[in-house]
């Protein structure tokens, strides 16, 4: 399949890339392309400049700062977080989760602020960084702003980032000693597209001090589950506990799910449950390791 | 009631001089290998030819439509357009396709390209030629169709009532065929049975095997000789030439079909004829070759899928020591818009209309309908699968619902080894095989007591279960083509054929060349092994020629790759073209060696005198003296030999019997017993399988690698078919599976490591022994659904579609209130 | 929609020949392999990047080179199928596929050998496991994979002798 006439501009710093995004409204970021390329395939968006942020090395590295948080640039691929000692270090769910997303050739292509920028309610990053508490670093020609990853999901194929801006890179603070995330798909088959997802931090002291659950694949944008939430702190942390929170999911009409050429709405509803209890069970084996 | 009393065949046995041994048998590596894998091979979107065009075709975006105008000003206004063609311009250039069904179905007009309506998402009104591939995609954008929207009919049982919409009103309804198939007396056997099984209604979805390669073609109507050239990946270029060529006018000699490496086909791509007549069409106008690459969406819109069937109403005659006496069954299959080599699948399933089973009592009422959907071609298995499906679902719920042991049901009712050949009721000849024995080596290969005890400990409470499943399958191959007279009485079809060229070259180098379009068959590798063993030259000494041309290959009107045939009728061709030509050099060497032609080997390239290898001359002294010498050899012999032999293979068959629907419909009945370990999670119902093993019996191997090979892919559309892959629709005719995002062709990590072991009854019907095989049966289907009954509880719904994604087998497993079960016994 | 494609000049270096193009913005890297440098080994199945037919060595890792542009690959250094043999005769992966019957059509073979190559390169002995994640991006219709992870398995072996 074939793109729409297009323009094509490989900047050579951030500024310019910024420039180049603010000088014409259909201007768009080009990352790892693994989702954009196919969407200007279809034609079923439409991109007048294509500002290729590729070879920022701005963008591309991992920072691992002494206070054990982490910053990763935007263009940072997959298959970079599935190597990074830095981030198997003290974010190996991180490193995990982008080893299994499709295949090795999207791994080496695709970028983690693709997978978030694109906002595809499927894709494997968004809860799992929510969950992990991580701050976004939006870059624009005025100047940079933070938002937190909770609310940079606004809807399908939208986020917090403005027209003329770009995703710069992403803070994942230190997981603390008693804490640990977990994370937990129902897929259609191996390492593809997800019914739904599920990802869970908490912090145990004895009982459950705090606790973070995501749900994705349940409405246009990832969320956190307060009602579960609300059941598991300051709890015993045990699989009953767990079990008996979980059913705070997908009880009303918490969750909005799509159906889709792969799963019903109702279904989802009930898996959403399922993925959220073992997620936060996945955390709860871990805990106490400050991650793994 | 069956005409001959069972056991005596209308077949003789195959003659034969076996002369192989020494190649034949052997897993000789592939020749098509080295080619393929240094990125040199010729597939049909690697063609060019100067001048060429880039075609793009304009689709409907929805499934049923008046078209009110189409408007092509704008498109064709854009700089590098060349041309463009409407159903409008089809319409009066050429004649509508030959139908193979009798009316109804027969009066279908089809063109080309859409003319008055659009039937389908996905139908062709336009095709636009351009410069670049870039802009006739930018331009077929352009071209503005204005519709009438219809309503869509999209299940094949609501399209049969007489109200639904009408989609073709030539017809005055959406049955395009409908026909009674009765043997025996199910009547009868449903009173006297001690028990009757009742199935409401199963499901057989939609799939398609999806070759990894499109369709693809540069078709060029050459303006000086009026030849039309298409060089292409269709694989089955004689029926299109049938088609094809009296709508556009074009005799068959004139219409010029070559094609070399093909990207897998599966049978889909026997339905490329349409677009291809289209693109001759736009390239007689532009007056330009015409280059065509199908995109993947396009391919899943309208390339074919395989068929939809819906059996309703199913009534089992069991007795109580297990016997099953037949079945009564309606059936309802799912066309879609057009006839594209249909109504053949409304017959081509009674090649095994008992199954494996010794049913003697079996009556099905089956119709078939259009719908609002792509087009239906043959898919591999092609409506065998279907029906196959239906019958393993009999007795694995037979044995479910009255408690007979899943093994021991089936081993009771198969079709025994001392039966063959064994004559079914609508007198089919089974001609070999051994079920009990493929059963006992496929339970074997999975240790099927281990896991029996495994199950068992694991019991409830575990969040998980584990299901063992076991199908059993036919692969008929080599079709007679009579059948196509039950079908339409009318129709001058009947029997089977292949046709090849062995020769010796100007050196005595061997040459051959045959009438397939191989698609991944391996069919270069097992022609030489056969006629290499026939010459007594080695496989590497064998030059096969790579793909087809219609301008220098022999073929007959069957010529192709299709429908498990080719170890019989391609080598049963090569093989009678190879002892023709063995004939010929004996003679030449009789007379060169001054001994009689009883006395003379072929070895090594060398003809010899037994018992004396220094009176020996090489297949190019032969060469030398036909060729080259030829005053040297007395004329009688030189006017008698020419080192070009070609033959065509009959397999034995007569015409069938259109009124009661009785004759033997295949040669071969190559089988596959699958057996399937499932472990099932209780609250997603994902199923992930455990184990899996394939008893395979295809006859003689003639290459046993290579056979192992075709189970394996058989195996894994099978897998694929039955937990990931499906092509839906919604109630307004929209493809929900359109690109492989949506589509999910199965990767390594879904496909099992499998075990293989071969049962090997040879064939008495064929010149080598060898059965066709290589669709496979769908056995995947049957064992996979057989497993996840396994699984069930007892007062679960049945397992009754083909295709069970995680959500099915959750519902399964946690049945709304009030869900019936599908399925109820009555017992005297 | 622009009004016009810009014009890119693109300099890559592909199985070690160096060639230098200009090229549309929207034209795909894998339209610039096959109809610009007629390279016809790498195939496309797809469009979507589902597929893996058109999987290439890209500076040292696969991708699939319907999934990006001809003007990104600029500096490039570029591994196609048509790279693989050694002094005309088959490497020693192509010559496990021969072997082990790894191939049947042939049409996704030149993607598969990519992503073997780079797999082995990494990880000279890898499980039956991690061959199969490492293949995972690469669809075969004709062979179930079973002879694919069987050829790999004696590729490695055969390369780490």
């Amino acid at each position: 399949m074939l793109l729409e006439s297009v323009e094509y501009t490989r900047p050579a710093t951030v500024e310019e890339a910024l420039a180049a995004l603010a000088s014409n409204e259909g201007a768009a970021p080009l990352a790892g392309g693994q989702s954009l390329i196919n969407v200007l395939k279809n034609r079923v968006a439409s991109v007048a400049v294509l500002v290729d942020i590729t070879r920022l090395s701005e963008l591309r590295n991992v920072d691992a700062r002494s206070d054990g948080s982490l910053e990763i640039g935007a263009c940072v691929t997959y298959d970079e977080l599935d190597r990074s000692a830095d981030v198997r270090r003290g974010h190996a769910i991180l490193a995990d989760v982008a080893g299994r997303i499709e295949d090795q050739q999207i791994r080496n292509r695709g970028t983690i602020g693709g997978n978030c920028c694109l906002s595809d309610p499927t894709n494997n990053l968004p809860p799992l960084l929510i969950a992990l508490g991580a701050t976004m670093n939006i870059q624009g020609g005025a100047g940079a702003r933070e938002v937190p990853a909770e609310d940079f999901f606004h809807g399908y194929f939208s986020t917090a980032v403005e027209q003329g801006e770009l995703l710069r890179s992403i803070t994942l603070p230190a997981l603390e000693p008693d804490a640990a995330a977990g994370y937990n798909s129902l897929t259609i088959a191996g390492d593809s597209k997800a019914i739904v997802r599920a990802s869970a931090y908490v912090r145990v002291n004895g009982t459950i001090e705090e606790a973070r659950v995501v749900l994705s694949v349940v409405g246009p944008r990832p969320i956190r589950h307060a009602g579960m939430e609300e059941r598991l702190r300051g709890q015993p942390a045990t699989d009953e506990t767990v079990a008996r929170a979980s059913e705070a999911v997908g009880e009303g009409d918490d969750l909005s799910p799509p159906t889709d050429a792969h799963a019903s709405a109702d279904y989802r509803r009930r898996m959403a449950r399922v993925v959220a209890r073992r997620a936060v069970n996945e955390a709860m084996a871990k805990g106490g390791s400050g991650g793994e | 009631m069956s005409g001959r009393p069972s056991g005596e065949t209308a077949i003789e046995p195959a003659e034969r001089v076996d002369r192989l041994g020494k190649w034949s048998g052997t897993s000789v590596p592939r020749k098509e290998d080295r080619r393929l894998l240094q990125g040199q091979g010729a597939f049909a979107d690697d063609a060019w030819q100067r001048r060429m065009g880039y075609a793009h075709f304009v689709r409907s975006p929805v499934a049923h439509a008046r078209i009110v105008s189409i408007d092509t000003s704008k498109a064709e206004s854009l700089d590098g357009v060349f041309a463009t063609l409407t159903g409008q311009e089809v319409r009066e250039l050429t004649e509508p396709f030959f139908q193979i069904a009798p009316e109804p179905g027969g009066k279908i007009e089809e063109y080309c390209l859409a003319t008055d309506k659009v039937r389908y998402q996905g139908d062709a009104v336009a095709l636009v030629l351009a410069e670049s591939r870039d802009i006739a995609r930018d331009a077929a954008e352009l071209v503005e169709v204005e519709y009438e929207h219809l309503p869509a009919v999209v299940h094949t049982v609501a399209a049969a009532d007489p109200e639904a919409p009408v989609l073709h009103e030539e017809v005055g309804s959406n049955v395009v065929w409908h026909g009674v198939y009765d043997y025996g007396d199910v009547d009868w056997a449903l009173e006297n049975a001690d028990h009757v099984v009742k199935i409401d209604r199963l499901h057989f979805h939609r799939f398609s095997s999806t070759p990894l390669e499109c369709s693809a073609a540069v078709v060029n109507w050459d303006p000086g000789t009026d030849v039309v050239e298409i060089y292409s990946n269709n694989q089955m270029p004689m029926f299109a030439s049938l088609v094809i060529g009296p709508s556009l006018g074009v005799p068959s000699n004139r219409l010029q079909f070559r094609s070399q490496d093909i990207g897998g086909a599966f049978g889909i791509k026997i339905g490329s004829y349409p677009q291809l007549a289209g693109l001759a069409l736009l390239s007689k106008k532009a007056g330009r070759p015409v280059k065509w690459t199908e995109y993947r969406t396009d391919h899943m819109l309208s390339a074919g899928h395989g068929n939809e069937r819906v059996f309703l109403d199913i009534e089992v005659p069991v007795m109580s020591d297990g016997t099953i006496l037949g079945f009564k069954v309606r059936a309802f299959d799912d066309a879609g818009a057009y006839l594209h080599y249909e109504p053949l699948g409304a017959v081509i399933w009674s090649q095994v209309t008992p199954g494996c089973y010794r049913f003697k009592h079996i009556h099905v009422d089956y119709t078939e309908t259009v719908t609002n959907k792509c087009p239906t071609v043959p898919n591999r298995g092609y409506s065998r699968l279907q029906h196959l499906w239906l019958t393993e679902r009999i007795v694995d719920l037979v044995a479910h619902e009255l408690g007979f042991d899943p093994v021991e049901l089936r081993k009771q009712n198969y079709v025994q080894p001392g039966d063959y050949p064994y004559e079914t009721p609508n007198g089919c000849i089974y001609d070999s095989g051994n079920l009990p024995r493929a059963l006992d080596m496929a339970l074997e290969a999975i240790d099927y007591p281990a896991w029996r005890q495994r199950q068992q400990e694991l019991g409830r409470g575990s969040g998980k279960r584990i299901g063992i499943g076991i199908g059993t399958t036919l692969d008929s191959g080599t079709n007679n083509f009579g059948q196509a007279r039950i079908i339409n009485p009318g129709l001058p079809f009947s029997g089977n054929g292949e046709a090849a060229y062995v020769k010796l070259d100007l050196y005595g180098e061997v040459n051959v060349n045959l009438g397939t379009t191989p698609q991944g068959q391996s069919h270069e590798t097992t022609a030489a092994q056969v006629v290499a063993d026939i010459l007594g030259v080695s496989p590497d000494d064998v030059h096969v020629t790579s793909g087809f041309d219609q301008r220098h290959n022999t073929y007959v009107a069957f010529s192709g790759t299709y429908a498990s045939q080719f170890a019989v009728t391609g080598l049963g061709a090569a093989m009678g073209a190879a002892e023709d030509l063995r004939g010929e050099i004996l003679r030449v060497a009789s007379f060169a060696l001054e001994a009689a032609e009883e006395d003379i080997e072929l070895e090594d390239g060398q003809a010899f005198v037994r018992g004396d290898r220094e009176r020996a001359i090489p297949f190019m002294g032969i060469a030398n003296l036909v060729y080259s010498n030829v005053a040297a050899m007395p004329p009688e012999l030189a006017d008698s030999v020419s080192l070009n032999c070609r033959h065509t293979y009959r397999p034995p068959f007569e015409v069938p019997d259109p009124e009661t629907k009785r004759g033997n419909l295949t040669l071969t009945y190559a089988s596959q017993t699958h057996a399937c370990v499932v472990e099932i999670d209780e609250e997603s119902g994902e199923v992930k399988i455990l184990d899996y093993a394939v008893a395979d019996d295809c006859g003689r191997l003639i290459n046993p690698t290579i056979v192992e090979g075709q189970v394996h892919g058989a195996t894994a559309h099978g897998i694929g078919a039955a937990l990931y892959e499906t092509l839906e629709y919604d109630e307004d005719g929209q493809l929900m599976q359109s690109s492989f995002y949506e589509y999910h062709a199965v990767t390594s990590l879904d496909v099992p490591a499998l075990k293989t072991v071969h049962v090997e009854t040879p064939s008495p019907f064929t010149p080598n022994g060898a059965k066709g095989m290589g669709e496979g049966g769908g056995a995947p289907l049957h064992a996979v659904c057989s497993a996840i009954q396994d699984a069930l509880d007892d007062e679960s719904p049945i397992v009754a579609h083909t295709h069970n994604p995680w959500e099915r087998v959750y519902w399964l497993l946690n049945p709304e209130p009030g869900t019936g079960r599908g399925v109820g016994v009555e017992s005297r | 929609m622009s009004d016009g494609d810009t014009a890119h000049a693109v300099k890559v270096t592909i199985n070690g020949e160096t060639h230098e193009r200009t090229v549309l913005a929207r034209t795909l890297l894998v339209h610039f392999i096959r109809d610009v440098l007629v390279l016809k080994g790498t195939h496309i199945g797809c469009d979507t990047g589902n597929c893996g037919a058109c999987t290439v060595i890209y500076n040292g890792r696969t991708i699939k080179s319907c999934m990006m542009l001809a003007a990104q690959a600029d500096g490039a250094e570029i591994q196609t199928v048509e790279g693989l043999d050694e002094n005309g005769e088959l490497g020693p992966i192509q010559r496990a596929f021969h072997e082990h019957h790894g191939l049947q059509c042939g049409y996704c073979t030149p993607g598969l050998l990519m992503s073997a190559t780079a797999l082995l390169k990494e990880n000279p002995s890898p499980s039956e496991a991690e061959i199969r994640r490492g293949i995972r991006g690469n669809v075969c219709r004709c062979t179930g994979y079973v002879n694919v992870v069987k050829s790999i398995e004696a590729a490695a072996e055969e390369v780490s002798k």
